[in-house]
């Protein structure tokens, strides 16, 4: 099933080729298992990240942006974070 | 029947440091009994200049944070603290220390590491089986200044359901008792209280803190001289607190002067070391006898060298580059 974009103009949220979870875990935790966790894939899969740590708003747009990657869609719940990133093929 | 095999003496119970012999390895940790040397410099300084080196890399784990991380765990023992798992913030030596100590107790170490450290001391750190983190300092994209490795510790540390008991030798003031209670005195009675200038390095700041306090406490005359590396520097162990945060520990008010000491000077000093005064010590021990060199430090002047080249190998031959291998 897909769900729609929280971005205008993007129709359709990614499928993930790979999920990580990190409910609970304090910045900079979060950045430094999606760092991790992106190395395994490879150039265009997508990795579909939750977060808690509210401080990850900015660092996760920001850790794509410095890596290469791609942020191709967010969504903002009131006690979480769910991000879609996809590897760049530099990354 | 009665054996005709001789009984096995084995060594006599006593063993001490007149024979050099030891039960545990524990016991080669530095005291005033059992001081790191002093080894004067006699060829990239003038005999007027008295000025020593402190071989801190003499120290069974090989460094100056011998001394914390004994008293680090230590402290967590006075506490009634007895971790299973601990984590800390290391560019290398403190880790190598508490991971071997901490492995004589059953407690297992993970270290987060910036990124830039040498592989000798990522390898020997797996070597004693601890879990190595390695993390840029900019690890968080939009949290300055640069302390991802010690980010990393307390979020690791911090996070709910943490198993983790983080030391934090930035904030621990066993670090600095450390060095007010075992470096300072020793340096007092090697030098038959007669020091006058007291040389190390910017890092935890638990070593000029620690012994600057002491040595202050003797004869508030004595010149304690801080070295700050330069911002985005490459010796590890040092910090510069233009780019990094000031640690708790820190205590300015012991400090008479920092001296900013650039890599370039740093390593050129550490090669001379090496082939002036076959001292073979790591470049943090370059950066502090340059600072003494170029301050005319006087006499009797004591500068710690926190650590040796050789977990710096790889380090130096990027310095060397083709020196020292035959061309065609």
């Amino acid at each position: 099933m897909t769900q729609t974009s929280a971005i205008p103009g993007v129709a359709e949220r990614p499928a993930p080729d790979a999920t990580l979870d990190t409910s609970g875990l304090l910045c900079p935790l979060p950045v430094y298992k999606a760092s991790l966790a992106l190395k395994e894939l490879t150039a265009g899969q997508v990795l579909e990240l939750v977060t808690t740590d509210p401080g990850s708003l900015a660092d996760i747009p920001a850790l794509a942006r410095q890596r290469g990657d791609t942020l191709l869609d967010f969504e903002d719940r009131s006690t979480s974070q769910i991000f879609w990133i996809e590897k760049g093929a530099r990354s | 029947m009665t054996s005709t095999l001789k009984a096995r003496p084995g060594l006599s119970r006593a063993s001490g440091r007149e024979v050099r012999r030891f039960d545990d390895v524990r016991e080669l940790l530095p005291s005033v009994e059992n001081p790191t040397p002093l080894v004067r410099l006699n060829r990239l300084v003038p005999p007027s200049a008295e000025l020593y080196l402190k071989l801190e890399w003499l120290n069974p784990f090989g460094s100056v944070k011998d001394r914390a991380a004994a008293a680090m765990l230590e402290g967590l023992r006075r506490d009634g603290l007895a971790p299973d798992d601990l984590v800390e913030a290391s560019s290398g030596n403190t880790a190598i220390a508490l991971a071997a100590l901490a492995n004589l107790e059953g407690v297992k170490v993970t270290i987060t590491i910036p990124d830039g450290v040498p592989e000798e001391k990522k390898t020997l750190l797996r070597m004693l089986g601890a879990e190595v983190w390695e993390t840029p300092d900019d690890l968080c994209p939009v949290d300055l200044p640069k302390d991802g490795a010690i980010a990393l510790a307390r979020s690791l540390a911090e996070s709910p359901g943490s198993k983790f008991i983080w030391p934090d030798q930035y904030s621990n003031p066993d670090n600095v008792r450390a060095h007010y209670e075992t470096t300072g005195p020793e340096i007092w009675r090697q030098t038959e209280g007669k020091v006058k200038a007291f040389l190390a390095g910017l890092g935890t700041t638990g070593t000029i803190t620690g012994v600057g306090r002491f040595l202050k406490e003797r004869d508030p005359s004595i010149q304690v001289i801080a070295i700050e590396p330069e911002p985005g520097h490459r010796l590890p162990g040092l910090k510069s607190f233009k780019e990094a945060n000031e640690p708790a520990i820190f205590d300015r008010s012991v400090i008479d002067q920092v001296v900013v000491v650039s890599d370039l000077d740093a390593y050129e000093m550490t090669k001379r070391l090496f082939r002036e005064e076959a001292v073979m010590a790591g470049p943090s021990t370059g950066a502090v006898v340059h600072a003494a060199i170029d301050l005319g430090v006087e006499g009797p002047a004591v500068a710690i060298s926190a650590d040796s080249g050789l977990k710096y190998a790889s380090f130096f031959a990027e310095v060397l580059g083709d020196e020292g291998q035959p061309t065609p």
